[in-house]
């Protein structure tokens, strides 16, 4: 599977602003930078939708842009939480009014596959459409329905994306779990291992095709998931045997992109797949949350794309292992290569 | 009847996120559906929910509707009317 195009709406501006001056976030969390959303979406739609309906379809429409295509065969789209301030506004409203006088557009708009359905909506494509709520391996889910799609011929391409957003509300809830630190300094966030992540959000979106074409990105060889694996051990086998797999040893791989996320627990398991190899990691760039992996593949496609590593002189890699967690129980990891 | 359709707007507004609209920018003849405001059937349910929300009037039959949302001016005497009757009936 290719990855044609990959676009984010996240909190860093651009992939080119990670080495002009990457956007740093103090205290619990880090929020999403919105473009002007009225070039992308009609404004007439725009006044129904939520932040993350806009954050989803703006880097929908921005991906099959850089794409050059217009319909996708699917779209398939993963998210945690779903659309949580039309979610809030809505359970609100029917306690606020006795379950009474409910706006029927919060309604509407509170279901996961909102952001899917919306996409659809813009395109005018009656194609495959589906969204995967499945907590950290929602994006893998997407991503994986559409390599099986294709491989049994069903799609050519398919526009895969993840989104998930922060509310008050649900960053209140989720501080309970001790979950976040108090003082966070998002850019140091990786460097200073300490008690807690910081929270973040965002829509990342690819246009994956089973053919390679001249502005292709990078080549996803294999895609694997773990879920409570009964020992740390046993996800570095799986990834040797991944390696393995695809006939190469932890030597050809050129860099890993590591889903650090600054809790000395969480970031602990990282340190099992120490091989000398250079690292880089992401969620200091766009916070922890389950579908975190999507902005750590749009960043992992844009470094083979462009032979660039944010915060790494000189490197030039062309095979990248892409390796997550999401509170340990949600393991993922992504071969690519350059094209 | 002024007061009321003034307030109407700033409500649909409000209730509409039709954030690059101005009450002034609503005539009071406008029809509010299709063309005019361009409205559709989900704002429909929303100018449904805000009549009984601020006004405390539940439409009689959906019917009712096309006439009623016609424009602000046919709200507002609507709204009026409903309140004269309540208020002979109390």
């Amino acid at each position: 599977m290719y990855i044609r195009s990959a676009a984010a709406v996240s909190p860093q501006a651009s992939f080119e602003a990670l080495f002009t001056g990457a956007a740093g976030y103090q205290g619990e969390q880090l929020s999403c930078i919105e473009p002007d959303y009225t070039s992308y979406i009609d404004p007439k739609l725009i006044r129904r939708m939520s932040r993350i309906i806009k954050m989803g379809t703006a880097a929908a429409v921005e991906s099959l842009k850089a794409a050059g295509l217009e319909q996708p065969e699917a779209i398939i789209t993963g998210t945690a939480y779903g659309c949580l301030a039309d979610t809030d506004a809505f359970l609100s409203r029917l306690v606020e009014f006795k379950e009474e006088l409910l706006s029927p557009t919060a309604f509407i708009q509170s279901t996961h596959n909102t952001v899917a359905g919306q996409i659809a909506l813009l395109l005018k494509c009656h194609r495959h459409n589906n969204t995967f709520v499945h907590k950290g391996f929602s994006f893998e889910s997407a991503l994986l329905e559409a390599r099986t799609m294709m491989g049994e011929n069903e799609i050519t391409t398919a526009l895969v994306g993840g989104v998930d957003e922060i509310i008050p509300a649900s960053h209140a809830l989720l501080r309970r779990f001790g979950l976040y630190r108090a003082n966070g300094d998002s850019l140091r966030l990786v460097n200073e291992p300490a008690k807690g992540t910081m929270a973040g959000e965002g829509a990342a979106f690819f246009v994956v095709d089973t053919q390679q074409s001249a502005n292709s990105l990078a080549r996803l060889d294999a895609l694997q998931t773990w879920y409570k694996p009964s020992t740390p051990n046993r996800v570095a086998d799986g990834i040797n045997a991944l390696l393995a797999e695809q006939g190469i040893e932890w030597k050809d791989i050129d860099l890993i992109v590591a889903g650090r996320n600054g809790d000395t627990g969480d970031d602990a398991l990282y340190d099992l797949f120490k091989k000398d190899i250079p690292e880089t990691s992401f969620k200091q760039y766009c916070g922890e949350y389950p579908t975190a992996t999507a902005f750590g593949l749009w960043l992992a496609s844009h470094i083979l794309h462009e032979q660039r590593v944010p915060g790494v002189e000189g490197l030039k890699p062309r095979r990248i292992l892409l390796y997550n967690h999401y509170q340990q129980t949600h393991h993922a990891a992504y071969l690519l290569s350059a094209c | 009847m002024e007061q009321l359709m003034q307030t109407l707007k700033e409500q649909i507004i409000r209730q509409l996120n039709l954030n690059d609209k101005k009450p002034e920018d609503i005539g009071n003849d406008d029809p509010l559906f299709v063309e005019g405001l361009g409205l559709d059937s989900i704002d429909a349910l929303e100018l449904i929910v805000l009549l009984q929300q601020e006004y405390k009037i539940k439409l009689a039959n959906a019917e009712e509707g096309q006439t009623v949302f016609r424009s602000i001016r046919t709200m507002a005497q609507y709204i009026t009317d409903r309140q004269a009757q309540d208020a002979a009936a109390s």
